[in-house]
């Protein structure tokens, strides 16, 4: 491979004399986003990937650290799973992993950067992988379904996302899990059909021969397989080959040889002829072996091979079997596909930098090396072991001051650092002498080549390389030296970076980070405080009201009777479910004792109790917070919170804690079942309506809707 | 032409309607609507459940499954995946000669009102994806150019959401507070003044500062900049929001009230068209419909305020069909009451009941019924196809049609109409063609218009016997491979009495389990039949009726969990088919079948066991099953 041109990033004649038939066919509407216009970007599809993952070995391997990114379908599978302030950990680990679960990864940026003493710059190469969960082998793909969000879809849309080229040409994935079990599954398939060929003929039961078309069938083969190897014997004592005769069979036999014997290729023939032709050859003929053979496209051949005696069959035999392995072994090898340079960046064990990456983290491991872990912990851990050293940009921006101080308060979003911090790389137009600005190089070996687009933003192979850029310019505001002598800059024991190796922070709202080889989560003093500190078990979550209800009206109500200082917080999840935070724990009992024993009761003066408003339309739910917990973790993805809450099957309408009235009613699902007289109790009213009402639009858009085609009809009565 | 002919040149034939064409498009289709005698319509989905899923095969349709089962699956399927293609095609018939218009609509979900409408997220099959890909589909121009849509009622959830201007109807007032009506004399004697002057400098000189003025204005709002003729003569902006400075005329008298204020005094318009006759009030609006600013406009003329009025309406109209999108066909398919020709309907009328109508509802009576109002004739091809015996094993559209070319002679011609440039050469949408096909076929076959003249009406007397009953494609659970051309299918009807599902045997395989079965319990030496639901589950049908009952009346008392059992196969549970109905019915489809059966069992031991002779319902072994839309 040759060299054969460095370019400079900041040098734009350069740089187009190296893409020059590339039209510009990126717009950009913000100002904030950064013109990657003059990056060349690898584009790797299932056409060039064996060649670009061996280059991309040497290049990981040469690396000081390697930045990657992904794009997904999507982010929040509802509306409801958004992350919230009100999230507990635990929550938004649910949450997490709700999303890395459901959707899928579309691109997958990987840029390594070598610090090349020689030029004093960086040399980066960015590669942008299209990868498709497609399904190449007949077992348990990478995902036989996944799901896309419309807005995210809408978005990359936006930022000319080439989804024809990602669904044309993306390239695959198996887990390792899915690795071995596609293996194991395909040499049995493949041994199964070869031992029932080879065995012996005591040992099958006849199938009994009922139909007269399937007598008259295999009397026919039976004579055609005999014509067929008096042929082939006589033709082999001349020593010439056999001349198939002309007749109207001639497509469904077709003489070929196979491993130096003559054979038969049949085709054409239905499955059931083809079992009777297995049970004519395995009565009538000792020395023709029926055998199945996969071919390049997974499909089935089938053969009838002549064998001269028993040792030649046992030959036979290993031959094929060992032909079959070494497809098997070949075909997973091959439908491995991207997990290759995810397993090439946990082996070389670099520096792995990215931008706000616990999501995308989440994703790889996800998709890569197994399920996620049930806990934040266990797959915190887990990915300490695949990925020893990470380091997040985001983190980094918000923590060190000498960066803050850089940012000057803008938004810590990638463009926008890549804009303040790599002015010389994003914008070409201005000549920056000063010291303070590393200079990156993007080189492409292949020049002229049509893999090489032209970068942009929000696509994942630059977007990998602005982290890189940022990373090391944020680096070198940090003190640490990049100079001429060094020849490779060791940043993983790096004193002036450790501290902020291996640390995610997993949400804007959490003022929390997570140390990824301890697995321990602990406030960060570097994430102001901007709300209360919540209280988790003063909260308690109502679903299914009204939802006519602002915020205000809620803490009204509740105000009005547990005292003007009870509700500290009132946070929707969505226009019919929210979370209460009450000022003390008590009251999160005593109000859901009085919602339940409102409900039990129908007297006169109940009616007039201000939570009866709340309870309005029969649906109102009420619970703890680890309720909340429990509907997150449902796999479900309803658009309402409340239509969530129903999936996980909850029967009661109150979870009144473990006090002595624990009517907490264990039989879930059981709001459809009207006859069981047991569950039957005060709410039984309630019931019958909810179980009409529910996720249903309300009665009158429904009427609406209805009218709409009546007087549609009506029109067209008119009409004719 | 002759049917083969035909098929040549369906290549190209099909108009493909985007988002940019598909205006015109629309005028053209209500023509072909009217004209047709039979409207076919097809889709193509992201997924559906009749394709094999390995993780969860029985969440496919199957044979066992009871018609309100099938529907509950179906449903499962409509609200998880979406339509990207929708082809439609009116067409006439006479004799053996069609002429048909097909029609093929690019959709996305795009959520155009910011309102997670009309879907939030939806799932994607990795194998229909492909087979798309494989085809040629563009999925760029799919994504950036596909037609919108949202159902009717999301429509009338977000009804008056839209920001563009309406001619508010006037209302009188009765009984005004002190404070309104000093309020509404206030702005009256405003308006009136502007109203002056704009009279009088309207003598003077209707200069191009008014008119930019107006276009400033109208163009920031209305979002139409050339389209719009801006013939009135003057406007003003009574408004809460605060304009530029420079558009002095319209803003001086406006008085800075919050936008909440506003809507009790809309209702007072009536002030301003009591003072001319020439002022034409329009109230613009807010994203959650409240009103935001409300214009009055001076006409100079009567017709000039017809025409302004028409304009507006107008307006409103394009809004509408922007907001409505692709719904706009399926309303006038809808109102055109033309017999609707489709194959396998239950799938492709729930997907377009749940995104293009309404939420589908939870049982399958009420399904038909409200699909019945929008849709009065549904003829399912596959149905009528049913009345050629041979046609029953037709699993799909081309093996009926290619079984039909072999064994009859009945030469079809299709005229379709010339391609213009806005026919591509992609072939997308085709399916369309070929029910359309299939239909004409079979309509010669059983003679169904022996004159070779459709009657006009509604109601065809000829496929009344065969509308609104459908067939939906199901699998055979033992169907492996398509490599394996299933050669055994017959008829087997069974009572969901004599269907009982089993789990917890471990990893035993087919011929183990059934082994194993014969020693564990007498009910089991005699006849039965064993199918896998999934990994976890195997259905088995008994021959004798009791068999069921004795096996359920022991799981009853616990005898069936006695020491025999556990012995050969520890941990083997059983449970009747209601359970199943229940599974299906609570939407437990996430777990594998024993999961659920299990979770459905352990809760209300008592409820499921009980052998429910009541609605015992026949099933099919291993057959398809009919939904009769006219028994609800």
């Amino acid at each position: 491979m040759t060299n054969l041109t460095l370019v400079w990033a900041r040098s734009q004649a350069l740089t187009l004399r190296l893409l020059p038939s590339l039209p510009r066919f990126r717009h950009f509407s913000a100002a904030a986003d950064s013109d990657g216009g003059g990056v060349a970007v690898k584009k790797v599809t299932r056409s060039n990937f064996e060649a670009a993952l061996e280059d991309l070995r040497t290049r990981v391997r040469e690396s000081d650290f390697v930045a990657v990114d992904i794009e997904m379908t999507g982010v929040t599978s509802a509306p409801w799973r958004d992350s919230f302030e009100f999230d507990r950990s635990d929550v938004r680990y649910l949450k997490l992993k709700d999303s890395a679960e459901k959707f899928a990864v579309v691109q997958f940026g990987v840029c390594p950067f070598r610090w090349e003493a020689s030029q004093s710059s960086f040399v980066a190469h960015p590669h942008n992988f299209y990868v498709f969960p497609r399904k190449e082998l007949p077992v348990h793909g990478p995902s036989s379904e996944f799901l896309c969000q419309t807005t995210s879809i809408d978005f990359l849309a936006k930022y000319q996302f080439d989804f024809n080229a990602c669904i044309h040409e993306g390239i695959s994935y198996l887990s390792r899990e899915q690795e071995a079990e596609a293996f194991k599954f395909l040499s049995s398939e493949y041994l199964d059909g070869l031992a029932n060929s080879f065995c012996n003929l005591e040992e099958h039961v006849d199938i009994p021969l009922v139909r007269t078309s399937d007598l008259l069938f295999s009397e026919r083969m039976k004579i055609r397989f005999q014509e067929w190897r008096t042929a082939i014997l006589r033709s082999s004592s001349k020593c010439c080959t056999y001349e198939g005769g002309a007749d109207d069979n001639d497509t469904q036999f077709q003489t070929v040889f196979f491993k130096m014997r003559p054979a038969i290729k049949l085709n054409g023939f239905s499955s059931n002829q083809l079992k009777l032709i297995q049970l004519v050859l395995r009565k009538h003929f000792k020395d023709l072996v029926y055998i199945r053979v996969a071919d390049e496209n997974f499909s089935w051949q089938r053969r009838v091979v002549y064998v001269d005696s028993e040792e030649d069959k046992a030959l036979l035999k290993k031959e094929v079997q060992e032909d079959l392995i070494r497809n098997a072994d070949e075909k997973v090898r091959s439908a491995v596909g991207f997990r290759h340079v995810v397993d090439l960046l946990a082996s070389e064990g670099k520096l792995i930098v990215g931008h706000n990456c616990l999501l995308d983290l989440a994703h790889i491991y996800c998709k890569f090396f197994g399920p996620l872990p049930s806990s934040m912990d266990k797959f915190v851990s887990a990915l300490h072991e695949k990925f020893p050293h990470i380091i997040d940009t985001k983190h980094l921006l918000n923590s060190s001051q000498a960066i803050q101080y850089l940012m000057k308060n803008n938004s810590k979003s990638l463009s926008s650092a890549f804009y303040r911090l790599c002015h010389n790389v994003s914008s070409v137009s201005q000549n920056f002498t000063s010291n303070t600005y590393l200079r990156f190089e993007v080189q492409a070996d292949e020049s002229g080549s049509s893999c090489f687009k032209s970068g942009a933003s929000h696509e994942a192979g630059y977007d990998a390389f602005m982290t890189g850029c940022v990373f090391a310019q944020a680096c070198s505001h940090m003190g640490i030296k990049f100079d001429m002598h060094t020849a490779s800059c060791d940043l993983i024991r790096n004193e002036k970076i450790k501290k902020y190796i291996n640390i995610l922070y997993p949400s804007w709202n959490s003022r929390t980070v997570i140390h990824l080889d301890t697995g321990i989560e602990n406030p960060d003093s570097s994430y102001r405080h901007k709300y209360p500190v919540i209280i988790f078990s003063n909260i308690v979550l109502i679903w299914g009201f009204p939802s006519k209800f602002k915020p205000k009206d809620l803490k009204e109500l509740i105000c009005k009777v547990f005292g003007r200082d009870s509700v500290i917080s009132v946070f929707y999840i969505d226009r019919t479910s929210a979370l209460i935070q009450f000022s003390k724990k008590e009251l999160v009992n005593d109000f859901l004792v009085s919602k339940d024993s409102l409900e039990r009761n129908n007297d006169p003066v109940s009616v007039l109790h201000p939570l009866t408003k709340l309870l309005e339309g029969g649906n109102t739910c009420a619970a703890d917070y680890d309720t909340y917990r429990d509907i997150c973790a449902t796999s479900a993805s309803k658009i309402l919170f409340a239509e969530q809450a129903d999936s996980l099957g909850i029967s009661w309408k109150t979870k009144v804690g473990t006090g002595s009235q624990d009517i907490q009613d264990a039989s879930c699902n059981e709001k459809t079942t009207a006859d069981n007289s047991l569950i039957k109790h005060a709410s039984g009213m309630n019931k019958v309506l909810k179980s009409q009402s529910k996720h249903q639009p309300s009665c009158g858009d429904i009427l609406d809707s209805l009218y709409v085609s009546k007087s549609l009809l009506g029109k067209a009565m008119r009409s004719t | 032409m002759a049917a083969s002919g035909a098929k040549q040149r369906l290549t190209g034939a099909v108009k493909q309607v985007t988002k940019s064409n598909f205006a015109a498009a629309l005028q053209q289709f209500k023509a072909h609507i009217d004209t047709a005698d039979f409207v076919a319509v097809s889709c193509r989905k992201t997924g559906d459940c009749s394709t094999s899923s390995l993780r969860h095969p029985w969440r496919r349709i199957l044979p066992i499954d009871t018609p309100e089962i099938a529907y509950l699956k179906a449903k499962l399927a409509a609200e998880s995946y979406d339509i990207l293609q929708f082809a439609i095609c009116p067409f006439r018939l006479h004799g053996s000669k069609v002429l048909a218009f097909p029609y093929n609509f690019h959709l996305f979900p795009r959520d155009e009102l910011n309102l997670c409408m009309p879907s939030y997220s939806f799932s994607c099959q990795t194998s229909f994806l492909t087979s798309m890909a494989q085809e040629g589909f563009d999925f760029n121009a799919c994504i950036k150019n596909g037609i919108s849509y949202i159902s009717r009622v999301q429509e009338s959830m977000v009804k008056g959401r839209n920001p563009y201007p309406k001619i508010q109807p006037v209302h009188s007032c009765s009984s005004l507070s002190v404070v309104d009506s000093v309020f509404t004399s206030r702005i009256k004697s405003r308006v009136e003044h502007w109203w002056k002057a704009c009279k009088d400098s309207n003598s003077k000189d209707d200069g191009a500062l008014v008119k930019s003025l107006r276009k400033l204005i109208l163009g920031a709002i209305l979002f139409i900049e050339d389209r719009f003729r801006f013939r009135f003569i003057s406007l003003l902006l009574i408004s809460s929001t605060v304009l530029p400075k420079d558009n002095m005329e319209s803003v001086q008298s406006t008085p800075n009230y919050p936008a909440e204020l506003w809507a009790p005094y809309l209702k007072k318009f009536k002030t301003i068209s009591h003072i001319s006759d020439d002022l034409v009030p329009l109230v613009v609006p807010d994203k959650s419909g409240d009103p935001m600013a409300i214009y009055v406009v001076l006409t100079s003329s009567e017709e000039d305020k017809k025409l302004f009025m028409s304009e507006i309406q107008n307006i409103e109209d394009e809004q509408n069909l922007k907001v409505r999108g692709f719904r706009e066909v399926i309303d006038v398919i809808s109102s055109s009451n033309k017999p609707i020709i489709g194959y396998n309907c239950l799938h492709d009328f729930t997907f377009i009941h749940s995104k293009l109508i309404a939420p589908l509802p939870s049982t399958l009576g009420e399904f038909m019924c409200s699909l019945r109002l929008a849709f009065t004739n549904i003829v399912d091809v596959n149905h009528l196809s049913k009345e050629i015996s041979a046609l029953r094993k037709a699993k799909n559209l081309i093996a009926a049609l290619s079984y039909l070319k072999r064994q009859f002679f009945v030469p079809i011609d299709i005229e379709l109409p010339a391609e213009d440039e806005d026919y591509n050469n992609k072939a997308h949408g085709h399916n369309v063609l070929r029910i359309t096909h299939l239909f004409a076929t079979l309509c010669a076959l059983l003679k169904l218009f022996p004159d070779g003249q459709i009657p006009l009406g509604q109601n065809i007397k000829a496929i009344e016997d065969y509308s609104n009953i459908f067939y939906p494609i199901c699998v055979n659970l033992q169907e492996s491979d398509d490599e394996e051309l299933d050669y055994t299918m017959d008829v087997k009807k069974v009572s969901t009495d004599n269907l009982m599902f089993l789990w917890g045997f471990g990893h035993l395989t087919f011929k183990e389990l059934k082994h194993s079965l014969q020693q564990v319990h007498d009910v089991f030496m005699n006849d039965f039949e064993l199918q896998f639901m999934d990994k976890t589950c195997a259905a088995v049908v008994f021959s004798r009726s009791e068999s069921a009952d004795i096996l359920l009346e022991e799981i009853r008392s616990g005898k069936f969990y006695s020491d025999s059992l556990l012995k050969k196969i520890p941990g083997l549970k059983a449970a009747g088919y209601e359970a199943y109905t229940k599974v299906c019915k609570l939407g437990l489809w996430e777990a594998d079948l024993a999961d659920s059966l299990e979770n459905v069992t352990s809760k209300s031991n008592d409820v499921l066991l009980e052998p429910s002779a009541k609605d015992a319902y026949e099933v099919y072994w291993r057959n398809e099953l009919a939904i009769d839309m006219n028994d609800y």
